[in-house]
């Protein structure tokens, strides 16, 4: 057993989605539970591209396929999972009113799925209105809000009004170039990481 | 000295009779706000797209203005592709890429025609056309040789992406189908070379190769990655630019550090913008300030919109001050000037400029 997880594991971070889909299949087939196949194979594969990265060992085409292959191996897994296994949480991400740049927002995506998040990603260029329209029928334990240029962070505390006045206990991530932890603070955000994969560990660490 | 000869000789690596001053860009947005300094007819706010063709060639006349008022020493052009609305908010190129546009920057590519490897063979190449370098021409025309002609044009791993309709999908590839990727860069090469001739024939003296490859914590992709697909494209541009006479020079945001190396290889003649967030100019032109023009540097990020006048000021007299002495340095934004700009900053950095860019340093 052991063995197997480690070959999923190594499925994953060689991006090799097809042995990823074989491989849990597999360890489906001998009976693993799906958590385990999840918690001790596939998310310490996308720790171990997170640690990579930041030692720069691996850049981003490494993330994107660990991420493809991670992704191939939870479509096998998802249907598996009993109905009151939330997982890590939800999490709903969001590029703010004005800003159509997707990328650090997709990176954050597939981080987040490699640390066993559920995401919801409501794409880009998101106004205010939206995003309290989609935090009250949705739920998510975090919002993320992503922007990448620094006329458009401004709206950011203008959302994170909006979503407190709903919930004033949401946890709300902020992140993107222009971003810092200082700037974070001042707009009353509860997280910031300076990357996608710290961005994950924040999102733990906040639901913990 | 002419704008145009302050621009050439700086590129030569040699001090000019001031440091000049430049931009990669302005939104239209910052051409009106700024166009106002000087004058009253400007367009309606609102963006490019959504502009009548008599508002789009008010834009452009004021920002004609703006650049004679501040005696801008070039001008930067970018191609216009003509389009077709697909709906509120994307069109459609002659490539087939459908274009996201934006009111914060410019159209960026959300689809396109590779959707995959197989679709290569049946793409049917865009040619450039006389009608996309209208907005050069028009500058040309206006300015003659009094001011240098800059002409925006992605690179090879952009048009690649652009063509994929996304990054992450080319990056992919990176590592899934190294024959494709080659593939398709011989395609974006081609186009490239094809848009250099075009270029020069219009009036370009210098290209802007556009497309960032790196974010502010590293690069997008491994060294070795950016020497397998993209540096020997650009070399063979390079060299073809450089087989006419003109000069062209790398732009990408972010900590291009990991592959600098490669940039002087490649053979650019200048670097922009140094975002000085993760590019310190006092160490770049230690290590490449015998290889490489520097361009840019003065934060756009915070400083520009955000920042005093004052102390617009004194980062532009601390920078001149670190970059300029023996040439090599042109001053402009660490990238546009953007929305969220405030014009009198840009006004005080054009301002400073003048008052302790003038050679030699400090005197």
């Amino acid at each position: 057993m052991k063995e197997l997880l480690q070959n999923i594991k190594e499925a994953v971070i060689n991006g090799d989605e097809d042995n990823t889909r074989r491989l849990v299949e597999e360890g489906l087939q001998e009976d693993m539970e799906p958590r385990q196949i999840l918690e001790e194979a596939m998310m310490p594969a996308m720790e171990e591209i997170g640690e990579r990265f930041s030692r720069n060992e691996a850049f981003i085409p490494e993330l994107i396929i660990a991420a493809a292959a991670m992704q191939e191996g939870m479509e096998v897994l998802k249907p598996r999972f009993s109905g009151d296994d939330s997982g890590s949480g939800l999490v709903m991400l969001g590029t703010v009113a004005g800003d159509i740049h997707s990328i650090g927002k997709n990176l954050v995506r597939m981080c987040m799925e490699g640390a066993g998040f559920d995401v919801m990603d409501i794409g880009e260029d998101i106004k205010t209105e939206r995003f309290v329209e989609e935090y009250r029928a949705n739920k998510p334990d975090i919002l993320g809000l992503s922007a990448l240029l620094s006329s458009t962070m401004q709206l950011m505390p203008e959302v994170i009004e909006a979503v407190k006045a709903v919930d004033p206990s949401a946890l709300i991530m902020v992140g993107g170039a222009p971003i810092t932890q200082e700037y974070a603070d001042k707009i009353g955000a509860s997280g910031y990481a300076p990357n996608a994969f710290e961005a994950a560990h924040k999102a733990r660490e906040l639901l913990a | 000295m002419t704008g145009r000869e302050r621009m050439l000789e700086a590129f030569a690596l040699r001090e000019p009779d001031r440091v000049p001053v430049w931009e990669m860009a302005f939104n239209e947005e910052s051409i009106i706000k700024l166009g106002r300094f000087f004058t009253d007819d400007v367009p309606p706010m609102k963006f490019v797209q959504q502009m009548t063709p008599e508002e789009k060639l008010k834009l452009l006349s004021t920002l004609f203005t703006v650049v004679r008022e501040l005696e801008l020493d070039g001008i930067t052009a970018i191609t216009l592709l003509a389009t077709e609305p697909v709906d509120d908010d994307h069109v459609k190129d002659g490539w087939g890429r459908i274009l996201r546009v934006s009111e914060e920057g410019e159209a960026t590519a959300v689809g396109g025609p590779v959707s995959e490897p197989g679709d290569l063979k049946g793409l049917k190449p865009y040619h450039p056309q006389q009608g996309d370098f209208l907005m050069l021409m028009a500058a040309k025309g206006n300015f003659g040789d009094d001011i240098a002609q800059v002409l925006i044009q992605p690179g090879p791993f952009r048009v690649c992406w652009s063509l994929l309709g996304s990054m992450e999908k080319l990056l992919y590839y990176y590592m899934k189908n190294p024959a494709f990727v080659k593939d398709l860069s011989r395609v974006a090469t081609d186009y490239i070379l094809e848009v250099m001739d075009a270029a020069f024939e219009a009036g370009a003296d210098i290209i802007a190769m556009d497309g960032d490859l790196a974010f502010s914590q590293t690069t997008l992709m491994s060294p070795a990655q950016y020497e397998e697909y993209i540096l020997p494209y650009q070399k063979e541009i390079n060299e073809h630019v450089h087989s006419k006479g003109k000069l062209i020079f790398k732009h990408s945001d972010g900590n291009m550090w990991p592959i600098m190396d490669g940039i002087v290889e490649a053979g650019y003649d200048g670097f922009h913008p140094l975002q000085p967030q993760c590019m310190d100019i006092g160490d770049f032109k230690q290590r490449y300030g015998d290889h490489l023009c520097m361009l840019g540097n003065i934060d756009c990020t915070y400083l520009l919109p955000f920042g005093s006048e004052e102390e617009v000021e004194q980062t532009v007299k601390e920078t001149i001050a670190v970059a300029a002495p023996g040439g090599g340095f042109i001053i402009s934004s660490s990238n546009s000037i953007h929305p969220g700009c405030k014009p009198e900053n840009y006004i005080a950095m054009v301002k400073a400029a003048r008052k302790y860019g003038e050679y030699p340093i400090g005197s």
